[in-house]
């Protein structure tokens, strides 16, 4: 089943020139993990906020095309009826806390409130997502009390709370530590497990191999590719747009190995010692 | 050139950050890892003297840091903080460069001079008018790291220079860091990054809970999986692939190792 | 978790009362003195607040308030006792000064009144948590949004202090002094005013946008996590105010 629909989609931002998306169109199935690459300003947040409505809801802004998530007619709707079906998470998980509430558990009932859940199943829902990501253990802690990691998954459990299938996070794990990171890696990869779709912009392109089912490729707001990870990290060209191959890959490339029995070089650390490992001598 | 002697700092008193640290820094690019909260950025505003010690000793060079102002520090040590947001106020690329220099009591025209360079160092020479809120993030960055060096310090500290790069400013941070390492600066930074530690730092220094773990050559540093496990620091990508491939030796680039698997090849 | 909230967490049956109550109380406070301008009822009433006060645990909190309000109240005596319009009674004269009698009684009255208000005031701010105050409204139909904004203002500029510190932090690296005569003080003020208000402008930009997609603006009625607080004789007490109130306004009428 097609989550995500975007045909020709054009925007650009209030007060500029130049378009910060021009003409994306494809298509993404329920359950995949998808990433997004490229460089600084290459369209990456613009194009996650359009999944959600924020654009152009939040910024207005000259808008064209169509994007349809889970049935959904973004331009026709509301930014509190989208966030049923679609939810996102920011780079900097400390603004993600409202700040009027005192405890992690009210802190992720702040959006169920919002949309009128019962209390039973406000209750409910909120020991579930506790579990999920790992951060029972603090339920009544106060938000800014958590470590960045521990905040970041506080944030993500608020999302996940208002149930929505597909979740959208814009490099999520770029202001924590390595450990907080893998947390947070781990707990969406978990969500992904159980069939939400799940669109990520990262710049740690390990990361992105080893998670992702495909990859998109941007550059000044157009796709340059959509494809399997080790299509992508493949590309001779992947430099001049502003992104660089996982290590493995690199090397691999050095040494001119490919995966067996096709054009492509491996991109995670198993790939890459299974390869390597079978020519050891 | 930095000399720590039993060091020790809290915030408040029951918890303390460091008690007793001894350190000393000579001029190899240093890096300093370790998990959130494990004292990285504390020690940094220490140095800087932006923090007082509560009891031993900072010298650097014949400055003692409990003695002598933030601001008076700022002719010998330099700190780029990680959010350049935090610093920027002139409306003008060059004005907000000069103001370190100036602010330390530089002439004018040296100021300017040392502006000029230091622009041209990070590629931001053809934006001396710019209204630097219209620069992207990884720009400002870059114009941060301008401020400092104008200011010609001996000891320029990095806080996560690498966050919010991506591979074209990594790459220009990397040239910053090896121009700054040839005119004989110490560069030190704080940095999750390990692949970027890896490829860029003579030494490397493991910090946790307050306490310096590992020491030493970068190369020594990351073969010490366990204690590295213990601090909560990944070793870089391309030293796991060496080890899960069972290499005796830890790789930190990956020429060394695309070298050194074709001469196991042979 | 630092606060700028002046709550003090006590046990007191002043701290079990419903917030909307004490809103009643500081109404009585403003309104009896005014509807029966008798010095004795301003007495009273002061008398009442700091009972009330006292009952709390929390009356020393109040002095810091108090000493600024005495303060300005000290000035308004001396200037009404010694020139207001109308002062015939020689009280006392201190050298080329003389204090009238009508004057200071006036000052008096009026200073009362402020002592008053402002301890109803204390009673609500120091015994009531800003979330159950704000909690209490938006159940009784204030607007969500307003009431986010009050909840989040006690804790989002604690916040921005820290925030206010790291760039002091920032450009204190870069040479500038902070420290010393008011000159440098005032000339360190700009470099720090651009990247607070900036940094503050990101933030609301990004927290806005976070909020949004928690549907913050959702048209659905809203629901609570927590059952609302129960507390004790609340309507008797509302009621019981009014009354008060309704007998004050009689008595004036009538006499």
């Amino acid at each position: 089943m097609k989550k995500i629909i975007v045909e020709n989609l054009k925007y650009k931002y209030p007060l500029t020139e130049s378009l910060a998306l021009d003409n994306l169109s494809f298509e993404v199935e329920q359950g995949e993990f998808i990433g997004i690459i490229g460089a600084n300003a290459s369209g990456k947040s613009t194009l996650c906020q359009s999944i959600v409505g924020l654009v152009p809801h939040f910024y207005k802004g000259a808008y064209g095309g169509t994007v349809i998530v889970d049935g959904l007619k973004v331009m026709d709707h509301a930014v509190s009826d989208i966030a049923l079906k679609v939810g996102i998470v920011f780079q900097n998980p400390f603004n993600q806390v409202t700040g009027s509430k005192l405890t992690v558990l009210e802190e992720i009932a702040f959006g169920l409130e919002n949309i009128g859940v019962p209390q039973t199943e406000m209750l409910e829902r909120i020991e579930t997502v506790l579990e999920l990501l790992n951060i029972a253990p603090y339920r009544e802690r106060h938000p800014f009390d958590l470590s960045g990691g521990q905040m970041q998954r506080m944030a993500i459990a608020s999302i996940i709370a208002m149930k929505p299938n597909i979740i959208v996070l814009d490099e999520p794990t770029s202001q924590l530590d390595p450990e907080g990171a893998e947390e947070v890696f781990q707990a969406i990869h978990r969500l992904s497990e159980q069939g939400i779709t799940v669109i990520m912009v990262e710049h740690k392109m390990e990361k992105i191999a080893h998670y992702c089912n495909r990859v998109m490729l941007l550059q000044k707001g157009k796709m340059i590719d959509f494809d399997t990870p080790e299509k992508i990290f493949s590309r001779d060209d992947l430099e001049t747009y502003g992104v660089t191959a996982p290590v493995y890959t690199r090397v691999c490339k050095a040494l001119d190995l490919k995966i067996p029995g096709t054009d492509y070089y491996p991109v995670t650390l198993e790939q890459a010692s299974r390869v390597l490992g079978g020519k050891i001598k | 050139m930095i000399k720590i002697s039993n060091l020790s700092y809290a915030y408040t008193k029951n918890t303390p950050i460091f008690s007793e640290i001894n350190l000393e820094f000579d001029r190899r690019s240093t890096a300093i890892i370790g998990q959130n909260g494990a004292g990285k950025t504390t020690l940094a505003k220490l140095l800087k003297g932006l923090l007082k010690p509560f009891d031993g000793e900072i010298m650097i060079g014949q400055y003692n840091v409990k003695t002598v102002s933030a601001a008076e520090l700022s002719k010998v040590i330099g700190l780029v903080f990680q959010n350049p947001n935090d610093q920027i106020f002139k409306s003008k690329v060059l004005d907000e460069v000069m103001f370190g220099p100036l602010a330390i009591k530089m002439s004018e025209s040296a100021a300017k001079k040392n502006a000029l360079e230091a622009l041209e160092l990070v590629g931001l020479h053809e934006q001396l008018e710019t209204n630097p809120h219209d620069l992207s993030l990884s720009e400002k960055k870059l114009l941060c790291v301008a401020a400092v060096v104008a200011m010609d310090p001996e000891i320029i500290v990095f806080d996560e220079p690498t966050i919010g790069q991506d591979y074209a400013g990594k790459e220009k941070i990397r040239n910053i860091i090896q121009v700054l390492k040839k005119r004989n600066k110490l560069v030190m930074t704080i940095i999750h990054d390990m692949d970027f530690v890896a490829e860029n730092f003579e030494r490397t220094i493991v910090i946790n809970e307050g306490i310096v773990i590992l020491d030493g050559d970068t190369r020594k540093v990351f073969a010490e999986r366990e204690i590295l496990k213990h601090a909560h620091v990944e070793d870089p990508s391309i030293t796991q692939l060496g080890k899960v491939l069972g290499f005796q030796e830890t790789f930190l680039t990956v020429e060394e190792f695309v070298q050194r698997w074709k001469q196991s090849q042979r | 978790m630092k606060s700028i909230s002046l709550y003090t967490d006590r046990k007191s049956v002043l701290h079990s009362l419903d917030p909307i109550n004490k809103l009643y109380y500081i109404a009585f406070a403003i309104f009896i003195p005014i509807i029966l301008p008798s010095i004795e009822i301003s007495l009273a009433c002061v008398a009442l607040s700091f009972t009330l006060l006292i009952s709390g645990k929390v009356f020393t909190k109040t002095m810091p308030a108090f000493g600024v309000v005495l303060f300005t109240l000290l000035t308004v005596i001396l200037i009404q006792g010694l020139f207001r319009p109308g002062n015939a009674t020689i009280l006392f004269q201190a050298g080329p000064f003389t204090m009238y009698r009508e004057g200071l009684l006036y000052a008096s009255i009026l200073s009362l009144r402020v002592i008053n208000i402002v301890s109803s005031f204390m009673i609500l701010v120091l015994t009531t948590s800003p979330s159950d105050l704000v909690d209490s409204l938006v159940r009784k139909g204030m607007s969500p949004r307003i009431g986010y904004v009050i909840s989040s203002v006690f804790q989002i500029i604690p916040e921005m202090m820290a925030a206010m510190e790291t760039i002091t932090d920032a450009q204190r690296a870069r040479g500038m002094e902070t420290e010393g005569n008011l000159r440098v003080r005032i000339r360190a003020f700009f470099p720090l005013l651009g990247p607070v208000v900036l940094g503050s402008l990101i933030n609301t930009k990004e927290r806005a946008m976070a909020l949004e997609v928690r549907g913050f603006n959702a048209k659905s009625p809203k629901t609570y996590l927590l059952d609302q607080k129960q507390y004790r004789f609340s309507t008797v007490i509302q009621w019981g105010i009014l009354f008060v109130i309704g007998c004050a306004i009689v008595w004036r009428l009538a006499s």
